[in-house]
């Protein structure tokens, strides 16, 4: 029987560690060139991320932020995707201008991800074994032994039970929690430096999103590896984030601490989001809704792209994009009404 | 409308009403399990809904909540009948309709609609939205006569917030959440007493699940409908229910008011649920009580002898090897299914910050 007895301990942070950041992305744009007219999925983010840190990436369906993450990882569809403009620097190097060798070096050593959908992102005819083996044969030319082996030793790593009898099992045979662990021993077999996890429990129930989430948190305790979570589930964000970004319709709105931007958002949009959802902690009233939905990508507004569906917006917002600016230190807004948010 | 006399307590302990507008008794629903091609023999039985007892009063909201695999939708399918029950019975305003058919079963049907999951896989991409909406009453035609359907239809998109001019367009114009508010009309259609909600806002965006969300309270205050609520978004659910049935492995484990679960909670089950919902307010969080379970859920083909929940819970003791726990009141004020049910309260609710 296996079952641990209740803690009423909160989840730990790890401390964040100073000096130069892992990794930047500066000013990044990316477009996809459709048939139906240039859709602008990502419109100049900028974000870093330090050694230790996880950094949550929140946002709804379509507004950049898995595009994003590919092109960090450098697979990006393209065409139809192209980056237009920016950089994205990994310990101080371009990666967007590396040859496609040197892209591959990185990835998986230095750079991985663990994709939403654990069953579609599995190989179905091949062992789990041998695609988390996979790793330290193409990496470390390792020998079919010496990988099985590592393999093995990872899925303890990630707590799946009998490691030995399931290295040789496909991933049909796993539940979805237990593949979710085979995704992430295959990120984290080779120690990277940054994991990005791109909405790595959605598909899972509560109980399960709890496991991945504590699994994540220790491996990063353990190995200080950056992890960047991106998410559309403000709790998730609230539980084990550090800092948190905003986007809406490809671009960041808001960026700060987490528990600071949830005790006080400093965009209407944020703060809309935070009020739209049912919480478990209180009982039910009415549910205040962002109305409308979100702009299409392909044609967006010359202002502000929440202006439509803001309760503050003006002629101005409509008139003028507003720029990520500094409000207080640590702490940046796209509002041109920032401090007034952030003091209502 | 609630009826009057109906009061949350008196609903909640009162579990076996006579005039409940929906009881349902025992049910069950096994599944087999076939091997070989053609000569198909029965090797084992899926246990995906395993004696499972409620009741829903008029203008009542009951949330159906649990992890995947544990029934939830099967419960759905069998009171829809969709599917046939294994065993169990199924009243409906005090009448068997367990074993209805033809004429009599599409007259109940009437009555009970159904909102699917998924915005995109339920509606025909080849019909228009007002086809969509006024199919129902191609089988029954006496519901709106002919002459005033289109009238009806467009009512009923405006009462659902779309633009009645809409009524020639196909769902693949329509975001997920104005295809959710298509799948509403398509339910309310019938003028019915119980709406099944299987999962209406998981597949919505954050910002789009409250508009849906309000719009279904909304309906239930005008058309006095009552609700069974399917999730498995413990926050959703207890936004929305009046009482909440939380299931595991094919049985109702714990059921009570909205109270009675989320600051009584008293199965070892509901407890862990609950405290894995990620709690939003820096503050509440460190109120949290944290129990991690670990392992899966055992297969239903398969359920563990005694307690289902024995070989997760930290409680486990010889007798819940031997003897499965009853669904009744142990002295926790709500019918648990646990030998050592206590109430603990896991999430401490914090005052509604009102929103200007």
């Amino acid at each position: 029987m296996t079952s641990t007895v209740p803690q009423a301990v909160p989840a730990p942070k790890p401390t964040v560690t100073g000096g130069a950041p892992l990794l930047e992305v500066d000013d990044l744009s990316v477009e996809f060139r459709t048939d139906y007219g240039v859709v602008k999925a990502v419109n100049g983010i900028s974000y870093t991320l330090a050694a230790g840190e996880t950094l949550a990436i929140l946002g709804e369906s379509g507004c950049g932020k898995s595009v994003s993450a590919q092109t960090i990882m450098g697979i990006l569809d393209s065409p139809p995707g192209f980056v237009t403009h920016g950089e994205i620097r990994f310990r101080g190097e371009d990666l967007l201008k590396m040859s496609a060798k040197q892209q591959r070096d990185i990835r998986g050593e230095e750079i991985s991800i663990v994709f939403q959908d654990a069953l579609s992102s599995l190989n179905p005819v091949f062992t789990v074994g041998a695609q988390i083996g996979e790793m330290f044969r193409r990496h470390r030319g390792a020998s079919r032994k010496d990988a099985k082996a590592s393999a093995i030793e990872l899925m303890d790593k990630v707590r799946i039970p009998s490691a030995k009898e399931r290295v040789n099992d496909y991933p049909h045979q796993f539940s979805g929690g237990m593949r979710q662990r085979v995704m992430i021993a295959m990120a984290i077999a080779l120690d990277p430096a940054v994991l990005i996890a791109d909405e790595p429990t959605t598909a899972l129930d509560v109980t399960v999103q709890a496991q991945i989430m504590d699994l994540l948190a220790e491996l990063q305790r353990e190995t200080g590896m950056g992890l960047i979570l991106i998410t559309h589930d403000l709790g998730v964000v609230g539980e084990i984030a550090d800092r948190i970004a905003v986007m809406y319709a490809g671009r960041i709105v808001e960026t700060g601490a987490t528990d600071a931007v949830f005790t006080a958002p400093a965009m209407p949009y944020t703060e809309g989001l935070m009020a739209s959802i049912a919480r478990v902690d209180q009982k039910g009233q009415r549910l205040n809704p962002i109305v409308g939905a979100p702009p299409n990508l392909a044609m967006l507004p010359p202002g502000c792209e929440f202006a439509p569906r803001c309760p503050r917006a003006t002629d101005l917002c409509v008139a003028e994009r507003p720029p990520l600016r500094e409000i207080v230190p640590g702490r940046r807004s796209a509002c041109h009404y920032a401090e007034e948010v952030l003091g209502a | 409308m609630p009826d009057a006399d109906l009061s949350a307590a008196a609903v909640a302990h009162a579990p076996l009403r006579e005039d409940a507008l929906l009881r349902v008794e025992g049910l069950v629903k096994h599944f087999p399990l076939t091997q070989g091609i053609v000569f198909k023999k029965t090797v084992g039985q899926v246990r995906a809904v395993d004696g499972v007892s409620f009741t829903l009063a008029s203008g009542e909201t009951l949330g159906l909540v649990g992890e995947s695999g544990c029934g939830k939708s099967t419960v759905s399918k069998l009171l829809m009948a969709l599917e046939k029950p294994t065993a169990g019975r199924v009243f409906y305003k005090g009448q068997d309709v367990t074993d209805l058919k033809g004429k009599d079963l599409r007259r109940l049907r009437r009555n009970i609609q159904i909102i699917f999951q998924d915005p995109y896989s339920s509606l025909n991409p080849r019909m228009t939205v007002g086809d969509i909406v006024s199919e129902p009453w191609d089988i029954h035609a006496d519901v709106v006569a002919p002459k005033d359907r289109n009238r009806r239809t467009r009512e009923l998109l405006e009462r659902v917030g779309l633009n009645p001019d809409f009524v020639n367009r196909y769902p693949h114009q329509f975001s997920g959440g104005q295809r959710q508010r298509i799948g509403i009309a398509r339910a309310l259609a019938l003028q019915p007493e119980i709406i099944i909600c299987d999962e209406p806002v998981s597949a919505l965006d954050v910002s789009v699940q409250a508009q849906v969300v309000n719009l279904l309270e909304e309906l239930q205050d005008e058309f006095g409908l009552a609700y069974i609520f399917i999730a498995h978004d413990l926050s959703v659910v207890r936004h929305i229910s009046d009482r909440v049935a939380v299931m595991y492995l094919g049985a109702v484990v714990e059921v009570g008011t909205e109270d009675d679960i989320y600051e009584k909670t008293a199965h070892p089950y509901t407890q862990a649920l609950l405290s894995a919902v990620p709690v939003l307010d820096p503050r509440a969080r460190q109120l949290k009580q944290r129990i991690m379970l670990t392992g899966d859920v055992p297969s239903p083909a398969n359920p563990p002898s005694g307690c289902r929940f024995r070989t997760r819970c930290w409680k486990a003791q010889d007798i819940c090897v031997t003897e499965p726990p009853e669904l009744v009141e142990r002295g926790q004020g709500h019918p648990v299914a646990c030998h050592f049910a206590e109430s603990v309260q896991i999430v401490t609710s914090t005052e509604a910050t009102p929103v200007d």
